[in-house]
C-alpha cells in the first residue's frame, strides 16, 4: 500500500513536469519522422512517398537489410535521442524530487507515517524511476510498432531496451540521489551526476590509452590500477551494445555480408556456427560484466545515499 | 527504568529527553513531560526553547540525543505506533501538484489506512475543516488557511488516538482558530489525546487541560492552568486618598504600593483584610477589592524573567 502511494505520488509529480511532456513530444515527433519513411523492396521513400530512391542496405526483405534499418534506429535513434538527450533530460527531470521530498516541512509528515527510513528512502527511489519506465516504455514501443507495422521488421529483442535503458538510467540516478541528500540541492546533484557520467565513459576508456601506445604496459602498476579502476563505475557505454545485440539477436550474424550461408560449404557452415556460438558466450559474458558489475556500483552508492538519508534530522 | 504500569497510563510519557546539534548546541536538557489519555496539553515557551525539537523527536522526525519514555504506551520512536497519530507540522510544505482529496489521500495510504477508509473520511473531514468545495483543486493554488485546514484534515485522516499538533492555528483568521478550538474539543470529548505547541497563548488557555513551559530546553513549569496560576494569584485592594503614611507597613506585611493600589500576593486573605483594617485606620477609602489570577502569558514572562529553570519532577499517576 505504501509503495503504491509513493508510485502514485511520483506518477502525479512526473506528469506535472513540463519536461515529462517535452520528452513526449519528442518521441511522437521520431515516431512521426519514423513513419513518414517506408520501405518496399529496394524501393525507399520519404515524407510518405513524396521522395524515394532504390537502396538494397535498406531491403526489410533480406537479413542485411532488416538488420541494417534495426541498427539504424537502435544507434541513432534510441541511442542518441534516448541515450544522451533523454537520460540527459530525465536526470534533470528527476534531480529535484529527492530534494523536495526530503525538504523542512514537506518530509516532517512522511517521516511521522508508519514507515521505517531505509524503507521509505528505497520506495522513493525506486518510485522516482516511474518517470523514466513511462518515457522508455512510450518510446520503444511506439518506434517498435513503426518498425514491425510500417516496415515489416518483426524484432521483439528491441523492447528489452526499456530495461536496458532503466539501468543506464539508474546508474546515473543513483549518483544523483547520493548528492541530493547530501547537498539538498537539485542544481548540484544534476551538475555532479553529468561530471560523473563523463567521468565513468573516461575511466571505462581509460584502458584502451594502453592499446594506443603499448610502451605504457611497461608500467605494470599504473597499467593494473586503471584496469581495476576501469571494472568500478558504472558501464554507461554498454547501452546501444546491449540494446542493438538484443535487438538483433538471430540475425545480426547470419546477415553478416562477408557469409553468405547459401553458397558456404559444409565445412565453412560448421566453422560459421562454431564462430557463433564462441562469439554468443563471449557476448553473454560481456553482458553479464557490463550490468552486474555495474549494478554492484549502484547498490553501493544506493546504500550509501540510504544510510545518509536514514541518519539525517529534518 | 518504566514500569509497565505506567506504561499505559500516559498517552505521552517523556523522561530525559535531550537534543544536541553538532557538539556545542543544547536544544533540550533533559525534558520530562506527561500527557494523561483524552487530555488537551499544551507546550509553551519562548522561540528556541525547543518546542518544535521535542516535538519532531516525537514524531521520529528529528533523533533524540537521549530519549526514554512511552508513546502510546510503547517505547518513543516505535513504528507501529505512529499508526494511531496524527501529526500537524510547524510551516508544512505538501506537494503543490496534488489536490488536496489526493493529498489526503496519499498520507492516509503511509499511515496503512484502508482505501475503503480513506475515501470516506477524506470526504467527511474536508466537510468538517470547510474545504468540500475545494477538495479537486491543486493545492498550488490554496490560501496559506486554506493549507492550515488542510494540514488538521490530514492529520485525523486515521482516526488518531493522539494528535500533535504544531501550532495549529498559524495562517488561520478568527473564525478558523474557533474551528480549531471547536474541533479540538470535540477530539477530546471523542477520548482523544492531543498534545499543542502554540505561541498563542490565549489559544492554549482556552482549551488546554494541562501545559507545560519550556524554557532554554528545559520544562520550567507544568500542571494544569489552576496549579500554574495558583501561586500567581493577587489581590488588588484600590482606594483615594494619600497612602504615604502607611507605606512602611504596607511594606512590612509583604505587599506592595502602587498609586492608589495595594497589590496583596498570594491566596492569603487575612493579608489582605489586615490591608483594609490598615487603609481604615488611615481614614482612606476603600473602593474596591480585585483578586487577579495571571494568565499564562503572565506566568511565561514570570518564567523568563527567572531565569534559573530548572527540571520539574515526573509525577508518579496520569
Amino acid at each position: 500500500m505504501q509503495f503504491w502511494a509513493l508510485i502514485v505520488d511520483s506518477f502525479r509529480e512526473s506528469v506535472d513536469r513540463k519536461i515529462f511532456w517535452v520528452l513526449v513530444g519528442l518521441t511522437l515527433l521520431i515516431t512521426l519522422v519514423m513513419l513518414s519513411v517506408g520501405f518496399a523492396g529496394e524501393e525507399v521513400t520519404l515524407f510518405f512517398g513524396m521522395w524515394s530512391t532504390e537502396t538494397d542496405r535498406f531491403n526489410p526483405l533480406s537479413d542485411i537489410g532488416r538488420a541494417n534499418l534495426v541498427g539504424f534506429v537502435v544507434y541513432l535513434l534510441a541511442s542518441t535521442m534516448m541515450g544522451w538527450i533523454g537520460v540527459t533530460l530525465m536526470i534533470i527531470a528527476t534531480a529535484g524530487a529527492f530534494p523536495a521530498f526530503s525538504e523542512r516541512g514537506a518530509l516532517d509528515v512522511v517521516l511521522a507515517k508508519p514507515i521505517n527510513r531505509a524503507r521509505l528512502f528505497l520506495y522513493k527511489y525506486f518510485a522516482t524511476m516511474v518517470f523514466v519506465v513511462l518515457q522508455g516504455t512510450l518510446f520503444f514501443v511506439l518506434t517498435f510498432l513503426v518498425m514491425w507495422l510500417r516496415w515489416g521488421v518483426w524484432a521483439p529483442g528491441y523492447l528489452l531496451s526499456i530495461v536496458f535503458l532503466v539501468l543506464l538510467f539508474s546508474y546515473l540516478y543513483c549518483v544523483s540521489v547520493l548528492v541530493a541528500v547530501k547537498t539538498q540541492s537539485a542544481v548540484a546533484a544534476i551538475l555532479l551526476t553529468l561530471f560523473a557520467w563523463v567521468l565513468f565513459a573516461l575511466i571505462h576508456q581509460a584502458p584502451s590509452v594502453f592499446e594506443t601506445f603499448p610502451d605504457l604496459k611497461k608500467r605494470r602498476t599504473v597499467y593494473v590500477a586503471v584496469r581495476v579502476a576501469s571494472w568500478i563505475p558504472p558501464k554507461t557505454g554498454d547501452f546501444p551494445y546491449l540494446a542493438a545485440r538484443w535487438s538483433q539477436a538471430g540475425t545480426s550474424i547470419d546477415a553478416l555480408p562477408y557469409f553468405d550461408m547459401d553458397t558456404a560449404t559444409e565445412l565453412e557452415r560448421t566453422q560459421i556456427e562454431r564462430a557463433r556460438q564462441v562469439e554468443e558466450q563471449e557476448l553473454a559474458k560481456n553482458q553479464f560484466y557490463s550490468i552486474g558489475s555495474s549494478l554492484l556500483f549502484e547498490i553501493v552508492v544506493v546504500l550509501l545515499a540510504m544510510w545518509t538519508f536514514a541518519r539525517k534530522d529534518y | 527504568m518504566v514500569g509497565i504500569t505506567e506504561m499505559t497510563n500516559w498517552a505521552v510519557d517523556l523522561i530525559d529527553v535531550r537534543k544536541i546539534y553538532g557538539k556545542t548546541i543544547h536544544a533540550l536538557r533533559g525534558v520530562n513531560i506527561q500527557v494523561g489519555r483524552g487530555e488537551i496539553f499544551g507546550l509553551l515557551g519562548p522561540n528556541g526553547a525547543g518546542k518544535t525539537t521535542l516535538v519532531k523527536i516525537m514524531m521520529t522526525v528529528v533523533r533524540p540525543t537521549h530519549a526514554l519514555g512511552t508513546l502510546l504506551g510503547r517505547p518513543l520512536g516505535h513504528r507501529g505506533k505512529l499508526a494511531g497519530t496524527g501529526y500537524l507540522p510547524e510551516d508544512h510544505r505538501f506537494p503543490g501538484y496534488l489536490t488536496g482529496a489526493q493529498l489526503l489521500d496519499y498520507y492516509a495510504a503511509l499511515g496503512k489506512v484502508p482505501r475503503s477508509r480513506r475515501k470516506v473520511n477524506a470526504a467527511k473531514l474536508l466537510d468538517r475543516v470547510g474545504m468540500s468545495e475545494w477538495a479537486t483543486t491543486r493545492i498550488d493554488k490554496y490560501s496559506k488557511g486554506m493549507l492550515q485546514r488542510l494540514g488538521i484534515a490530514q492529520a485525523l485522516m486515521n482516526d488518531p488516538e493522539l494528535m500533535v499538533l504544531d501550532e495549529p492555528t498559524d495562517g488561520l483568521d478568527p473564525v478558523g482558530r474557533r474551528d480549531v478550538r471547536e474541533l479540538l474539543l470535540e477530539l477530546k470529548s471523542a477520548g482523544k489525546t492531543v498534545f499543542l505547541n502554540s505561541h498563542l497563548l490565549s489559544e492554549l488557555e482556552m482549551v488546554c487541560d494541562r501545559v507545560a513551559i519550556l524554557v532554554d530546553g528545559l520544562v520550567a513549569r507544568q500542571g494544569t492552568l489552576d496549579e500554574l496560576t495558583e501561586e500567581t494569584v493577587e489581590y488588588r485592594i484600590a482606594f483615594s486618598g494619600d497612602a504615604r503614611a502607611i507605606q512602611e507597613k504596607v511594606e512590612a506585611l509583604g505587599a506592595s504600593l502602587g498609586a492608589n493600589v495595594i497589590t496583596v500576593s498570594g491566596h492569603d486573605t487575612g493579608k489582605v483584610n489586615a490591608m483594609i483594617d490598615l487603609l481604615r485606620a488611615a481614614d482612606l477609602s476603600v473602593e474596591s477589592v480585585q483578586p487577579h489570577r495571571f494568565s499564562l502569558e503572565d506566568i511565561l514572562v514570570q518564567v523568563l524573567a527567572d531565569q534559573s529553570a530548572t527540571p520539574v519532577a515526573r509525577p508518579v499517576h496520569p
